[in-house]
């Protein structure tokens, strides 16, 4: 079976008319399709829809109270973003440990998360931002959008709550008032260029010498991108002493579920959510 | 007058002459040639580990619109061995011994055509038990991979060698092992391991065969030894081998990987004869990962004696090779293991057992440095180990046995120059080692998560050719045109070294000419004068004093003509910037193309065109594996200094000092060039590559998870020549090519042991490896 149709339209509208129809293969940066097509793990459909001529995909703003970023914006776009600078700093840091800049100008945030690759980039900082999925559907002639937290978007390795005829539109990233500090910590053979053994995203906002809201996301350690709410309650509203370091890390080492890989066993990766769930913390403690 | 001064090329920064096509995109590979008339192959592999085949159905792989021929072992009943043990055909028919192995192969009119094909085919296996460890081969009861085959040589050794799965041995002795151990005063042994790693050339494997109306076949190969492959082809296909002409495209990359005959080549062939029309097979990434050969996997023990005063006693070595399934250039690395174990130092007593085993894995071949690596990573570690019991420094150790130049050696190798010592003295000296190493040792119990280390290994390599064939030479045809342009013809292969450039350097250094005046021709049989091939760093050396003989001949002729003309003695005269000059004074006497056109348009009507075949002064070496192999050896120190995350296990190289012994610098931009590639290969080897063959299956044949070293990892590199200027090297220099990557795994071990207190003896040393190490030394 090949690709029978090939659609490239211009408007969100045209796109979901497509989708509409079934077995539609959806092509953005194709920096993950393609390779996965070539290896044999994706079967493309009967209809190939090329979305890189949607504009009302493109573009990064705030807006309503949140950072709104176009499900085709690059890797290169974010990381030059001065408003993803401003409101999501951890996701920047991820952007650049991105891969090459040749994939970073091809490669989209709404491919990124629709791949929904436990060790995907993206996902962890996302996570930390309490980032919501945006996603539109025409289902009887008519665009109807709804919206999803990220954690709940995401549902098994390469799996997402996404429906067939559905598209994921943009991100959403609530503003925060007060002042936050954000880390992202990815370990591979390389500083970028790698697939992440783990990835780990923090944030939290300062009250003094605590912390308060505290977010932390590992990558690669589980089916899909998590949240460790032991670590967190660990350091919500706690000083950050050396024993509170420790106690989160711990907390963080029992929640995680990785498995044994080419990259790496389980016990190396608790190890390593272990010492640098501590690093990062002490980096945060001494900053 | 004109008065020319004296010039000299050599040692200059020279760019290849192959650069500008390189750089602009030009250069034609064998993927870009095509053929009028072309087909494209296709090769069907194993899908199982070790099988007996049932049957292979290909009538509907024949019916694809498309296809032009299929072949199967049935169709080529008269196909016969090949490689270095003759133990495979081509094509397999009764059986599978790994999953590299070639069942069908497919020409067809497009690459697509051709791999749709091989989805038709049939294949029914019968699963025969899997043999894939290295150790359970030599069980007794373990399956027999090759049934029915002769004995191997080794007969002193009546309990390995009688094992049918025993592929070869090789065995050397010299002194009295029992003396060196009742001597000593301290004694450390281990047992190391080293992994498969594939050479990642970035032209990937591939051939393109055409036969002619009158039977004569050409093939476009990127072998490396084009005059040996010429006898074997023909051998394999039981045609003249004088019909045979290889042409060799630029070549992207070798490295010792296409020192073989691999079954594609003939296939290629076969389709090209079953089809009547020029048939191309080039390998995918994927193929290259899975159906090209490795580095030698080892798994070897080594024990090694000193006295108090810090001299060594003796050596006992013995290793289990995994030969994979069948036979190649790997099984023999230890004929070069055995020089690093019997002679880098003076060591009076040595004992030397290899075996090398049949699996169901991957087989390896040669792979610069040809098991030196392995051999230098058990030798290195034990000099520190052994200085470190001592309390002596690493250095003094090393200079305490180093070898002398003029020694001759028990294993019968003479050192005519030997820079070991002053290697060794410049590169501790530029890296300030003993400083370093003092400190960090200090520091190893010290709080801090990130331990920094310095860790040195020094390397003896032949430098002068390497006598394992009936001949060792290179042959060379010159000539000079009616404008002095010279055109270079000689057997020695460029596989981007740059061979073509140095050679091209002495050639006008001898002829007083630039560079821009000489052309190159090296890669076609028919045109060019026999050599060896390009291997054992060979090419600089026997390739350069075969064309500086052909020079030279050619030197005599001008100079003879020019002091008629000009009545005077012929050593009165030189060739300089492209004219006849007075020797002392540099005085113009005429062109060097109007004194040619004066030789060719007169009552002599001569040309110049000369040639010389060189064939270096070494010796085979007898059953005994004693010798002089080579005409000269090469020597170096690479220090590394490193810093060990022991949260993580990432081990970062930081800086490499290195001192080479290269006899002479011939072009600083080439040698600099080599010897940096080669650090960095030494390091992916130490660090990051690592083809994972979990039960016969290759888990990582793609570059996502097979990990070369990329620009932001390489280490600062400060790199020192010494030149000893070898009496026979060309203008004094030796071979360079596998040098540079065979310490830097020991040297990193040494290093990571500096470091942190922990010694590692398996490679690669890759974080999660690195990291488990610390934390069972921590308890």
């Amino acid at each position: 079976m090949s690709v029978e149709h090939y659609w490239a339209p211009r408007t969100l509208d045209e796109a979901l008319g497509h989708l509409a129809g079934g077995d539609v293969t959806i092509l953005a940066g194709g920096t993950d399709l393609m390779p996965q097509k070539n290896a044999g793990r994706v079967r493309l459909g009967r209809g190939l829809l090329n979305l890189s001529r949607v504009d009302a995909l493109r573009g990064v703003a705030v807006e309503k109270g949140c950072l709104r970023i176009g499900a085709l914006a690059t890797i290169t776009e974010l990381l030059a973003h001065a408003a993803v600078r401003e409101h999501a700093d951890v996701l920047a840091q991820a952007c650049d440990r991105f891969a090459s800049d040749q994939l970073r100008n091809a490669a989209t945030i709404g491919g990124n998360v629709c791949n929904a690759s436990p060790a995907g980039d993206t996902l962890v900082p996302l996570l930390v931002l309490d980032a919501e999925v945006e996603l539109a559907s025409r289902p009887n002639g008519s665009v109807a959008t709804r919206t999803l937290p990220l954690a709940a978007f995401l549902t098994g390795p390469g799996r997402t709550a996404r429906a067939p005829h559905e598209l994921l539109v943009a991100l959403r990233v609530p503003l925060r008032r007060a002042p936050a500090v954000g880390r992202f910590f990815k370990f591979g053979t390389r500083p970028a260029l790698d697939i992440s053994t783990i990835s780990i995203g923090f944030a939290a906002s300062r009250d003094g010498g605590t912390l308060r809201d505290v977010r932390l996301a590992y990558g690669a350690v589980a089916p899909v991108p998590m949240r460790s709410h032991a670590a967190e309650a660990a350091l919500d509203g706690a000083a950050l002493t050396d024993a509170t370091i420790a106690r989160a890390a711990a907390a963080a080492r029992e929640d995680v579920r990785p498995i044994d890989d080419v990259r790496a066993s389980a016990w190396y990766r608790r190890e390593l959510v272990f010492n640098m769930t501590r690093r990062i913390l002490d980096d945060v403690a001494h900053a | 007058m004109t008065v020319i001064a004296k010039e000299s090329l050599i040692g200059k920064r020279v760019a290849k002459l192959d650069a500008p096509e390189k750089a602009s995109g030009r250069t034609r590979y064998v993927h870009d040639l095509d053929l009028p008339g072309q087909l494209h192959a296709r090769i069907l592999r194993s899908s199982r580990v070790h099988a007996r085949i049932v049957s292979i159905d290909t009538s509907r792989a024949r019916a694809l619109p498309g296809v032009h021929a299929v072949l199967t072992a049935a169709d080529v009943p008269w196909q016969r061995p090949l490689g270095v043990g003759r133990d495979q055909l081509p094509l397999k028919g009764d059986r599978v011994r790994s999953l590299r192995d070639e069942i069908a192969a497919v020409a067809a009119e497009t690459v697509e055509i051709a791999e749709a094909a091989l989805r038709l085919v049939d294949v029914v296996y019968e699963d025969l038990p899997p043999l894939t460890d290295v150790r359970a081969a030599l069980a007794p009861g373990a399956p027999v991979i090759h049934e029915g085959r002769p004995p191997t040589k080794g007969a002193e050794r009546p309990d390995a060698a009688s094992h049918p799965n025993v592929a070869m041995t090789f065995d050397y002795a010299q002194g009295d092992v029992a003396a060196g151990e009742a001597a000593s005063d301290v004694v450390v042994d281990g047992w190391f391991r080293l992994h498969y790693v594939t050479h990642c050339c970035m032209g990937v494997s591939g051939m393109i065969a055409q036969f002619d109306a009158t039977g004569n076949l050409t093939l476009h190969s990127n072998t490396q030894v084009p005059f040996l492959h010429k006898r074997e082809f023909a051998e394999i296909l039981g045609i003249d081998p004088g019909r045979i002409r290889i042409i060799q495209p630029p070549i992207g990359g070798g490295f010792g990987s296409k020192l073989d005959i691999y079954p594609f080549e003939p296939i290629c062939v076969f389709l090209a004869k079953a089809t009547g029309r020029p048939v191309k097979l080039v390998f995918t990434r994927e193929e290259e990962f899975l159906a090209s050969p490795t580095r030698q996997p080892v798994l070897l023990r080594l024990t090694s004696g000193a006295r108090r005063d810090g001299t060594l006693t003796f050596r006992v070595c013995e290793t289990l090779h995994d030969n994979g399934a069948y036979t190649s250039w790997g099984a023999t690395t230890p004929f070069v293991m055995m020089q690093t174990i019997s002679s880098l130092y003076r060591v009076p007593h040595v004992r030397y057992h290899t075996t090398a085993a049949y699996t169901n894995n991957p087989y390896a071949g040669s792979f610069r440095g040809y098991g030196n690596l392995q051999a230098t990573f058990a030798v290195e570690q034990q000099m520190d180990e052994l200085a470190e019991k001592l309390g002596i420094d690493p250095l003094a150790f090393r200079l305490r046995n180093a070898q002398d130049p003029g020694e001759v050696t028990p294993q019968g190798m003479h050192f005519r120059t030997c820079g070991l010592k002053e290697c060794l003295a410049t590169a501790a000296g530029a890296s300030g080692f003993l400083a370093k190493h003092a400190a960090a040792r200090a520091a190893q119990r010290a709080p801090g998560r990130v331990k920094r280390g310095v860790g040195m290994a020094s390397m003896l390599h032949v430098g002068g050719g390497a006598k394992i064939y009936p001949s060792d030479g290179c042959g060379t045809i010159l000539k000079i045109d009616d404008f002095a342009h010279v055109t270079l013809i000689t057997g020695a292969s460029e596989i981007g070294q740059g061979s073509e450039t140095v050679l091209a350097q002495l050639v006008c250094e001898e002829l007083g000419v630039p560079l821009d005046a000489i052309t190159v021709v090296n890669n076609d049989t028919d045109i060019t004068p026999w050599d060896v091939g390009v291997h054992a760093s060979r090419t600089t050396f026997i390739g350069g004093n075969s064309a500086i003989g052909a020079a030279r001949k050619a030197k005599a002729k001008i100079l003879a003509a020019a002091a008629r003309s000009a009545g005077c003695a012929e050593a009165e005269l030189d060739l300089r910037g492209g004219h006849i000059v007075r020797a002392a004074s540099g005085e113009a006497v005429t062109t060097l193309a109007k004194l040619l056109r004066s030789l060719h348009f007169s009552d002599r009507a001569e040309l110049v065109m000369t040639t010389h075949y060189y064939e270096p002064p070494s010796r085979h070496q007898d059953a005994a594996y004693k010798g002089d192999v080579s005409a000269a050896y090469a020597w170096a120190t690479q220090v590394v200094e490193v810093e060990v995350d022991t949260d993580t296990g990432v081990v970062r190289l930081v800086k490499v000092t290195g001192a080479h012994d290269v006899g002479r610098v011939l072009n600083r931009l080439g040698i600099e060039g080599q010897i940096e590639g080669g650090i960095v290969m030494g390091q992916g080897y130490a660090l990051t590559e690592d083809l994972v063959v979990d039960h016969g299956v290759v888990r990582n044949p793609a570059f996502r998870d097979y990990k070369l070293v990329t620009a932001p990892e390489i280490p600062a590199m400060d790199v020192h020549f010494i030149e000893t200027m070898d009496g026979e090297g060309p203008q004094g220099a030796k071979g360079v090519g596998e040098a540079p990557a065979i310490c830097m795994a020991a040297a990193t071990a040494n290093a990571i042991a500096n470091a942190t207190g922990v010694r590692l003896r398996e490679l690669p040393f890759t974080p999660e490896k690195v990291y488990r190490a610390l934390r069972s030394a921590a308890g």
